[in-house]
């Protein structure tokens, strides 16, 4: 009779994009997940965890989840001495998934603290608990450009600030897991969206915020139309087609032609469920696409979804200040820090991760696949509120959440240790919470 | 089940005494009767003073309880001033007090004569029969002032004199039988000083603006306002340094020196005046460049007495050249915004400087209330923004404004919010907007497309943004609001018609306070007013912060709102010690 797998997977960034997904996939799987993250906005750590349970609809899993409110820049996870020596009693494993995901250049010092400054007492905590295995979630862009295979970094050439930190995440995970003699893995996902059989997400970024701003600017017109005769629509030749279809001239710049490497979550959660199955110290894993869509594809897609014409894309220097008509201006706004991703040349090694399990291919994103996760994404009016929003669901345009949404490390207040706990009183495991 | 009389007291209730319906700011006329008859009695605002002591039974009907009801026409003018900075009604409280008073005389109920008093036929030998009463229904619209730290006091006479020489005559004639006095202007002091148990004596009729085209000034009357002089003054292409538009000039002057977002340029108090002539407490006159004149910058912490009465002012005139214009700048942080205004006042940038707190940019542009709730949210929770500081200029410093670099509302944007203003608070393409990836905050506001896009999205039109207004008030607003002026940032500014917005929701007491240019300095005390406006569940917020002194100092206005909610009353007229009334 085959035992039953009793490890405990301590998971940051829980309540993120991925890391939820990934919650929700242990808990099915039987795993009994210690969710390591902190309140915020009032809301407690484990009262946000049960939000999410609810999402996924295994809310009556809850017994299976632990919390524990900690703050990864301070020592011990800035725990008491009885509270970090019970969760060292608890872990076998980590999964480390929080992450600042903004790119920006100003957001340079919150990006390195949660992304670099937080790995040693994460990976301390590995040490401590004598975790089997540390597994850290990456990106797949930190190879730079040219060919991206599935070794340690070499390029020291990054898009952005994001990139950069993750990178130096790598080099430190690899560095500090050899030291203290942790196994550990590190698993680089491309862009990912929502779940392609389902459509559902709890997060409406990356591809769903393109494409919601896309429909946002069409509506802006088509209330010129409707209100005011498309006053300022005629100025730069946008009009209603005879088929109803909204002629919207938008030239997209990019450099080069290129392709969009996009994976669904379920493909990302199925792979990284095989890396836990199955690891192997010093691995790294693409969780990426070989087929991925070029952007006119996409920008195909979106006409189609959102009842436009007139998407273009320009491949250069960029409008190399010309004039530029508003929409076109706002949306090349938004797309300039995605551009490295647009225009994407670069093929991912997918060796290792081939090697889990035969076949193991992204699904392709079909116009189907995207149609079926807009249409959720609608109905979840982007995670807005005001739609069939489920518990759990974040808005792509929620101010600060959209880039930086599984961040877990930020400056807990430490008296909130502890609080909130239903747990029983076992005195040392005070602070954490088990869901009922 | 609300009856009328119940609406018109509500309304009457909700007067805060801010006089709009005493100048003609949007062109419709000003109530003919108080025109005629100069007692705020006969202005809308003392009529629903009246109507309200009426229906609480405070005051009999007397004689000129019957002439204040029988003169209004219920021409709808107060209508239409009011509900443009309020969003009250008045003429319902007009139509309840005619009434009321055509009742009691249908019924054959008596009128009130006033009290036989010989002193006030010595004061009727000064300023004509016409001009001095101690009839109740005038006195108590003399009597309170919705300040929440305003005692109220019934006064035993109103006194309206024309010329400085009657001012004089009345100070001996009170100071010969011991009567106090206060003089009023136009009705609404924080701190109730324009109350009074003995005279209360209103400057109204002396309205006099004379231009010295000579001396670059203008000499005006203690019952001018400061609409009517800015608005001579504009005519003849210069711009004065006022107070809200219905403050009278003199009074605000000596009482509270001149603090307006030009004050960056022009200075305060005494900056904006070259003379100022009174009436001593004795009689005698003197001016402020006499040698031996009292210094109106000597401070006692104690407080001093009164020196007098100012019977006039010489007031400075300052250019305009055809090129101003202004621009908000939007900031994620208070600090930003004061380190901003201070480089802008250090390098003379800028006619005027404010940086405002999106409580007081809302409720201004804001035609209603519910609007100027939604303009908030838009502005404070959409777009992340803190506040924004108010610079105007000439094309030289719109000019430099740009070179500084930072992310602006130009003055064709904000036509286009001010009149797109409904759509504002349901566009989910500002969350969009605000989530732009940009390096710098509002960076969006740099391309010259914003601008463009925005008019698509919100549709900027008149006629929409009035649609909240009763149906009658329509057609008026919507001509008004297509007048340039509406939307003008140096305009609104030089005129100030819809500050008075500030108070539509609930009185306003605002903190004014000089304090030098330090962001540090100034987040502690904003910090500290908020916290203990929280600790009384107080609304507020930060009114606005002007730089003075080329950015060294700066004045800052600081706002709780609140709502009255005890009832002050008297126990006797002519004594009128006043206490709570019992809840």
């Amino acid at each position: 009779m085959r035992q039953r797998d009793a490890r405990v997977f301590a998971l940051t960034g829980a309540t993120g994009f991925l890391g939820s997904h990934l919650m929700d996939a242990l808990i099915r799987k039987g795993r009994s997940p210690m969710i390591l993250g902190r309140r915020r906005e009032g809301m407690s750590l484990a009262d946000r965890v049960a939000a999410l349970l609810a999402w996924f609809d295994v809310e009556d899993r809850g017994a299976l989840v632990e919390t524990a409110e900690v703050d990864l820049l301070e020592p011990r996870l800035g725990l008491e001495r009885h509270q970090y020596d019970a969760l060292c009693g608890k872990v076998s494993e980590i999964i480390h998934c929080a992450s600042d995901t903004r790119f920006s250049e100003r957001s340079r010092r919150e990006a390195t603290e949660s992304n670099v400054h937080a790995l040693p007492g994460i990976i301390r905590l590995a040490k401590d608990s004598r975790a089997r295995y540390f597994h850290y979630v990456s990106t797949a862009y930190v190879s730079g450009p040219g060919p991206a295979p599935e070794a340690p970094i070499v390029s020291r050439t990054f898009s952005n600030v994001y990139e950069e930190t993750k990178a130096e995440a790598e080099r430190q995970v690899a560095a500090r897991c050899s030291l203290q003699a942790t196994p550990f893995t590190i698993v680089r996902p491309s862009i990912v969206y929502g779940d392609s059989v389902t459509g559902r997400s709890n997060r409406f970024n990356a591809l769903h915020y393109h494409v919601r701003a896309l429909g946002l600017i069409r509506d802006i017109y088509l209330n010129d139309i409707s209100q005011r005769g498309g006053r300022k629509s005629r100025e730069i030749d946008i009009h209603l087609d005879a088929d109803g279809i909204l002629h919207l001239p938008l030239r997209i710049f990019l450099v080069r032609r290129g392709h969009v490497n996009l994976i669904p979550v379920d493909y990302f959660v199925a792979v990284m469920l095989s890396v836990l199955e199955s690891p192997r110290s010093g691995r790294i894993y693409h969780i990426t696409s070989d087929a991925p869509r070029t952007t006119e594809e996409l920008a195909a897609y979106c006409e189609r979804f959102l009842g436009i014409r007139g998407i273009e894309m320009v491949y250069g220097e960029g409008p190399n200040g010309g004039v530029q008509n508003p929409p076109e201006e706002i949306f090349n706004k938004l797309v300039r820090p995605y551009l490295p991703y647009l225009s994407d040349t670069r093929s991912f090694d997918r060796t290792n991760t081939k090697s889990l399990a035969t076949g193991f291919s992204a699904p392709d994103l079909t116009y189907d696949v995207f149609e079926r996760c807009m249409r959720y994404a609608v109905r979840a009016d982007w995670g807005n509120g005001n739609g069939k929003r489920d518990a759990g669901v974040s808005g792509a345009s929620d101010r600060g959440e959209r880039e930086k949404e599984e961040t877990e490390n930020g400056s807990v207040e430490r008296s909130s240790i502890g609080r909130n706990h239903s747990y029983e009183n076992r005195g040392a495991e005070k602070g954490m919470r088990r869901h009922r | 089940m609300v009856t009328k009389v119940d609406e018109a007291l509500s309304i009457a209730g909700n007067c805060r005494h801010y006089a709009m319906c005493k100048v003609d700011f949007l062109g419709t006329g000003v109530c003919a009767s108080g025109i005629e008859r100069g007692y705020v009695s006969f202005y809308p605002e003392g009529r629903m003073d009246l109507y309200a002591a009426l229906a609480k039974g405070k005051v009999p009907v007397t004689e000129k309880c019957v002439e204040i009801a029988q003169s209004c026409d219920l021409c709808g003018k107060c209508d239409y001033q009011c509900c443009f900075v309020t969003g009250l009604r008045p003429t319902r409280v007009m139509e309840a007090l005619k009434s009321h008073v055509a009742r009691h005389l249908a019924a054959g109920k008596p009128v009130a004569q006033a009290d036989a008093d010989p002193f006030l036929q010595s004061i009727r030998r000064i300023v004509g029969d016409e001009w001095a009463t101690n009839d109740r229904a005038i006195a108590v619209t003399y009597s309170h002032d919705p300040s929440p730290l305003a005692v109220p006091a019934l006064p035993r006479y109103v006194i309206m004199p024309g010329t400085r020489q009657e001012i004089s005559s009345l100070l001996k004639l009170l100071g010969s039988a011991g009567i106090p006095w206060v003089v009023r202007g136009n009705g609404t002091n924080l701190m109730g000083f324009e109350l009074c148990e003995g005279a209360v004596i209103d400057l109204n009729r002396m309205k006099e603006i004379e231009f010295d085209e000579k001396s670059w000034s203008v000499r005006v009357g203690p019952g001018v306002a400061a609409f009517e002089l800015q608005r001579e003054a504009a005519q003849r292409g210069y711009r004065v340094n006022v107070a809200e538009p219905a403050a009278l000039v003199c009074g605000t002057m000596m009482c509270a020196g001149i603090v307006s977002l030009f004050s960056t340029a022009y200075g305060s108090c005494a900056d904006n005046y070259i003379d100022a002539e009174f009436v001593h407490t004795d009689g005698s006159f003197f001016s402020l460049n006499k040698k031996n004149a009292p210094s109106l910058f000597a401070f006692d912490r104690a407080g001093a007495a009164s020196p007098g009465v100012c019977s006039s002012l010489r007031v400075k005139r300052r250019p305009m050249t055809g090129d101003e214009s202004g621009a908000l700048v939007p900031f994620d942080s208070l600090e930003k915004a004061v380190d901003f205004s201070r480089d802008c006042a250090m390098r003379r940038i800028g006619l005027a400087i404010g940086i405002l707190g999106p409580e007081y940019l809302s409720s201004f542009m804001s035609p209603t209330q519910r609007t100027a709730v939604e303009v908030k949210d838009a502005l404070a929770r959409k777009l992340g923004i803190v506040c924004m500081v108010l610079v105007l200029g000439d094309r030289y410093a719109m000019a430099s404004l740009k070179e500084m670099g930072h992310p602006m509302i130009g003055q064709d944007l904000f036509k286009v919010l001010s009149l797109g203003l409904p759509s504002l608070g349901t566009a989910d393409w500002l969350e969009f907007i605000a989530g732009l990836p940009e390096e710098e905050p509002f960076g969006y506001l740099k391309g010259g497309g914003f601008t463009d896009l925005a008019e698509a999205a919100l549709c900027p039109s008149a006629s929409r943004l009035v649609r909240d207004f009763d149906p009658d008030l329509r057609p008026l607003y919507e001509e008004i609001y297509s007048r340039p002026d509406l939307t003008d940032l140096v305009w609104l500014n030089m005129f100030r018609i819809t500050s008075s917005r500030i108070g539509r929701e609930k009185q306003f007491f605002p903190f004014l306070m000089y304090l030098p240019l330090d962001h540090t300095l100034i987040d502690d005390v904003c910090t500290g007013l908020g916290s203990i406006a929280l600790r009384y569940a107080l609304k507020n917020d930060l009114g606005f912060i002007t730089p003075v002194d080329g950015g060294k100092r700066c004045v800052l206005e600081y706002d709780y709102f609140l709502t009255r909610t005890t009832e002050m009353k008297w126990t006797g007229y002519g004594r009128p010690r006043l206490r709570p009334a019992p809840r």
